[in-house]
């Protein structure tokens, strides 16, 4: 055995991963640095002993990511000792991730936000006063000589609701925030989807009806193209799809421009010129079309458009060896590809993928995928894609007024579009969020219809997480009102004008939910302590603040809205009259802002939850953060690594009798209706999708890390042990042609902007093109770990977006290096 | 009373180092990249982009290999390592005066000196803390998102790693030194 690499040898070889840092401690004792706010930082990177005594445990579900695996909370002497996988939800499997499992160091940050702030420096400088709750609640409204208040600008707007925007990162209390922002009535709401996964799921959801899951348990053949499933985990597919390649009963093929831990578990690797996945996909259909390998039976029955596609495809030419020279993919393995992917159908998978659009026909490749996943029939079945079932949930109240003021969203109409063409100005459907980037650009060039001045912000971090940093500061400038509600001091809270500090994960009860599945299961994120300092849950937060604006808020409205007015004068006659008082305090009603968080997260999840399954359910929920139908007779622990959910016979393969979702039943090949958007109806090649990078530049790739998520987790001590920062990809050949060695400084720079780190040089990357993990570089100086740690990618991606939603496309910049 | 051993299915392991948390957080190990009781090994991968050696890129996660003939036991001159009641490799705090023998000594280089404690440290199966409350697997076995590994008696031979080693083919790690290991890499 050759692979046996010792503790000193693993240090040395794996140090771009992993750097000897950090200083040691003496403290042991964890809330003895909280206490005493002038001792040295580095005191506080502690971990604690689990002990044997008394100990209490508190279901919850991890935030370190957006999986929401189940985890059990240890707490002794109230203090949180451990975090432990929670055998019992089938979605995470009885596991936790090094993320997962240094969610502990979360609560513990020394850095978190404490307590409430307002900005007394100018914007972006981090400079901030501590206040009170209600102090920050009246700042909000009435602004203080650094800035405007709520009740300014929608005076001066006169109670156009859409003068504030709305954005959240993605987690379970975004369901809360969001709730808010109908109920304050803005059209304006953004959130990570035009950033990470739109158009995937778009793509699926129009060709399949739906965004599928995979059932790799029971598959023989995965194709996982530029998706990292070792490193970007997502479960339950992580856990499942490794435990079978290599010869083991599942093969994978993994396609990526970047020799990933997810290609060193692949029975074959193939290195992909970046954004051409497209044309492999294209080619592996023209192989399975001329050969007549794809399942004849099913096409005719569940295909729309078939044939034209089929023209289309073959009209084309899109032959394995056009594909070649496109690809870097040789004739011969597309070929084999095809045919054993075919042979294995309906127990084959090409993978859909869960990751930001890389490139300009993301959109189109999606598409593609999925027509090609149906040519094998493996849609809605064991081994294949599957839709699961989802458990419904109860309702609770919310509250969406219709304020006449209010604005549609700010979107930028062409007047006089051209035909073929959507009518907007930067992508050709405005789907729920929109385009993120379209919407920046469009308010920092005044192309909005109308003035938005104000914005909230929810655990969102646009400053690291949106390309072109430069222009995200810029607008967060522009902006006259930021409030901000976070548990970090984030890159974009320096901007905020508002602070609001929410508590971790661990310190509330969130939104119980509903996750679908062959297993389908419904689990609840418990609070394990209350909340530190003075930080509050989000519902709390929203809920002292709508009782404080609703009525004045109100009085706005009275003012502009002419409905409302309307509504008021009319007070009824004869035995139906009323007075004005009575009237208004009716018509308030529909306005009340405070009315959706009049209830404790406990009460709304107990509400949902007892009103379709009884008291029991409640009980699972509280006792073991998980349920579903029958739980307590399915579940059990077969051996050390193996539970079972569900007896074999009540998963839920195939729950639409093996046909995709959408409206027609059918995979839907050609629609005409996106072409009259100015959009390719069918998925076909075009000469711009080629691979091409100026002599002397590299394209530039970004991706994702097992054990760091994004900037939420770039302040993790335990975390940071693991990879301390993020290291350049450098092709090893080239960098030595470049007199570039490991450890050297290298500047990364665009058009847009420069960032610099550390050199790897690498055979994992080809020759032209370099690769950095995203999520480092944080210019917040109250992160003590994080600031000016590694290079942030977003200060180098152009803000490039693609057609259709307006998604950003990350890996379409060509970047220049230079040793410093 | 037990002889603890742990099988490791390798080839599930994605080099996540979930198990390094886990072993960190549960034992209270210190933080540092140096300082820790299990790790996972990984060669850079051979080859020339684009035809990589992918054989050459497997994971190996490791830790105390708890010999049932430990140098770092023999070696030790105050008798601080001993084995325990369950025939794992431990270490007294109080008896070790930090000569470092056994670091010299130990083959698979498992372990390095807490700063806290001033003791050489390393991997002890969970014994005082999982183990001690009367749990049967150990912080690293138990949040492995691939399940890698599996935790037991060997001497029971109705044991889930006993039946493990009867019927699935495994390798030690330098078996020639005669230190008999009592982690078994399954094939």
């Amino acid at each position: 055995m050759h692979v046996e690499v010792s503790r000193r040898k693993f240090l040395q070889g794996s140090a771009a991963l992993s750097v000897i840092g950090g200083t040691s401690l003496s403290v042991t004792n964890l809330l003895a640095g909280h206490e005493e706010s002038d001792k040295n930082l580095n005191d506080l990177r502690v971990t604690t002993k689990t002990g044997t005594g008394k100990a209490t445990e508190v279901a919850t579900l991890c935030e370190m990511c957006v999986n929401k695996c189940a985890a059990i909370a240890r707490v002794e002497g109230g203090i949180i000792t451990k975090l432990d996988p929670n055998p019992m939800f089938p979605k995470s499997r009885n596991m936790l991730c090094p993320r997962g499992n240094a969610g502990i160091q979360s609560i513990y940050d020394p850095d978190r936000l404490k307590y409430p702030m307002i900005r007394v420096g100018e914007k972006g400088e981090g400079k901030f006063k501590k206040v009170s709750w209600e102090e920050a609640y009246d700042a909000i409204w009435n602004g203080t000589d650094k800035f405007t208040g709520m009740n300014k600008i929608l005076e001066e707007e006169k109670d156009n609701r859409s003068s504030f925007l709305f954005c959240a990162g993605e987690g379970m209390a975004e369901h809360t925030f969001k709730t808010f922002f109908s109920a304050f009535g803005s059209s304006n709401w953004l959130n990570h989807a035009s950033l990470c996964l739109q158009t995937v799921v778009s793509g699926y959801g129009v060709t399949l009806g739906s965004y599928p899951g995979v059932d790799l348990e029971n598959t023989e053949y995965i194709i996982m193209a530029g998706a990292n499933r070792a490193e970007a985990i997502v479960t339950p597919d992580t856990m499942d799809g490794f435990k079978r390649t290599k010869g083991r009963g599942a093969k994978l093929i993994c396609i990526d421009p970047r020799f990933t831990n997810t290609a060193a578990k692949a029975d074959k690797w193939l290195a992909i010129n970046p954004g051409t996945d497209l044309a492999f996909v294209l080619a592996l259909t023209y192989v399975v079309l001329t050969e007549e390998l794809y399942n004849k039976k099913y096409v005719a029955e569940n295909f729309n458009g078939f044939d034209e596609y089929q023209k289309s495809v073959l009209d084309n030419k899109y032959t394995p060896e056009w594909a070649e020279k496109i690809t870097n993919i040789k004739a011969k393995d597309i070929y084999q590809i095809a045919r054993d992917f075919m042979a294995h159908a309906p127990k084959a998978i090409y993978y859909p993928g869960r990751r930001s659009t890389f490139a300009n026909n993301d959109f189109q490749l999606r598409r593609a995928m999925a027509i090609f996943q149906g040519l094998g029939g493996g849609i809605d079945t064991k081994g294949g894609l599957v839709f699961g079932k989802k458990l419904k949930l109860g309702s609770h109240e919310a509250l969406e007024p219709i304020y006449a003021r209010a604005e549609a969203r700010a979107v930028a109409k062409d007047k006089h579009p051209e035909k073929g063409h959507s009518g907007y100005s930067d992508c050709a459907v405005v789907s729920g969020g929109g385009s993120w980037i379209g919407w920046r650009n469009r308010f920092l060039e005044d192309k909005m219809p109308y003035k938005v001045r104000g914005m909230f912000i929810y655990k969102h971090n646009p400053m690291i997480n949106m390309p072109n940093t430069k222009k995200t500061a810029k607008m967060l400038k522009k902006m006259e009102l930021v409030v901000a509600i976070d548990t970090m001091p984030s890159d974009t809270v320096m901007y905020a004008d508002v602070v609001l500090p929410e508590c971790t994960y661990l310190e509330r009860t969130d939104p119980v939910k509903t996750f679908a599945g062959v297993e389908p299961s419904i689990a609840q994120r418990n609070k394990v302590l209350d909340p530190m300092y003075e930080t509050k849950p989000v519902i709390e937060i929203l809920k002292g603040l709508t009782e404080k604006i609703s009525k004045p808020l109100f009085e706005i409205t009275k003012k502009y809205d002419d409905d409302v007015q309307e509504e008021l004068a009319d007070l009824g006659e004869g035995k139906e009259a009323k007075t004005a008082e009575q009237r208004e305090s009716e018509v308030y009603a529909e306005f009340d802002l405070a009315k959706p968080f009049e209830h404790s997260q406990e009460e709304i999840n107990k509400h949902m939850i007892e009103s379709v399954y009884g008291e029991e359910a409640v009980k699972a929920l509280d006792e073991h953060g998980v349920f579903y139908p029958n739980m307590d007779k399915y579940f059990k622990q077969i051996s050390a690594n193996e539970h079972q959910y569900y007896p074999e016979k009540e998963k839920a393969y195939t729950v639409n009798e093996g046909r995709p979702k959408t409206g027609t039943g059918k995979v839907e090949c050609n629609l005409p209706n996106m072409g009259k958007k100015g959009v390719d109806a069918m998925p076909i090649w075009r000469e711009e999708y080629n691979f091409v990078v100026p002599e002397g530049k590299f394209r530039m790739l970004t991706g994702r890390h097992a054990q760091f998520t994004q900037s939420g987790t770039a302040n993790n001590a335990m975390l940071r042990d693991l990879i301390f920062e993020n290291y350049v990809w450098i092709n090893r050949r080239v960098a030595a042609k470049k007199g570039i060695e490991f450890g050297d400084m290298i500047e990364v720079s665009s058009s847009i902007g420069k960032t610099t780190l550390k050199a790897y040089p690498t055979e994992k990357v080809g020759p032209q093109t370099i690769f950095f993990v995203h999520g480092f570089g944080e210019e917040s100086e109250a992160l003590t770990w994080a600031y000016k740690n590694g290079g942030n990618d977003n200060t180098v991606i152009e803000d490039i977006t693609e057609p259709v939603y307006g998604s950003s496309s990350m890996h379409e910049t060509n970047v220049e290096i230079r040793k410093v | 009373m037990a002889r603890y051993g742990m099988a490791l299915d390798y080839k599930n392991c994605i080099n996540c180092k979930a198990c390094e948390v886990a072993c960190k957080e549960e034992n209270g190990v210190l933080l540092g990249a140096d300082k820790h009781r299990i790790w996972v090994g990984s060669n850079d991968v051979k080859g020339e982009w684009p035809l990589l050696d992918i054989a050459s890129a497997a994971f190996l996660p490791s830790q105390c290999q708890h010999c049932d003939d430990a140098p770092c036991q023999e070696v030790c001159p105050t008798h601080a390592t001993y084995y325990d009641e369950n025939n794992v490799v431990r270490v007294d705090p109080d008896k070790c005066i930090l000569c470092s023998y056994c670091m010299n000594a130990c083959p698979y280089d498992a372990r390095y000196v807490d700063d806290r404690t001033m003791t050489v440290d390393k991997c002890n199966f969970c014994a005082e803390t999982r183990i001690a409350r009367g749990e049967t697997t150990t912080a690293c076995q138990n949040t492995c998102p691939t399940k890698v590994r599996i935790f037991g008696d060997l001497d029971d031979p109705n044991s889930e790693i006993s039946e493990t080693l009867r019927v699935r083919e495994h390798f030690t790690l330098k078996t020639h030194l005669g230190t008999n290991p009592k982690l078994f890499y399954l094939t």
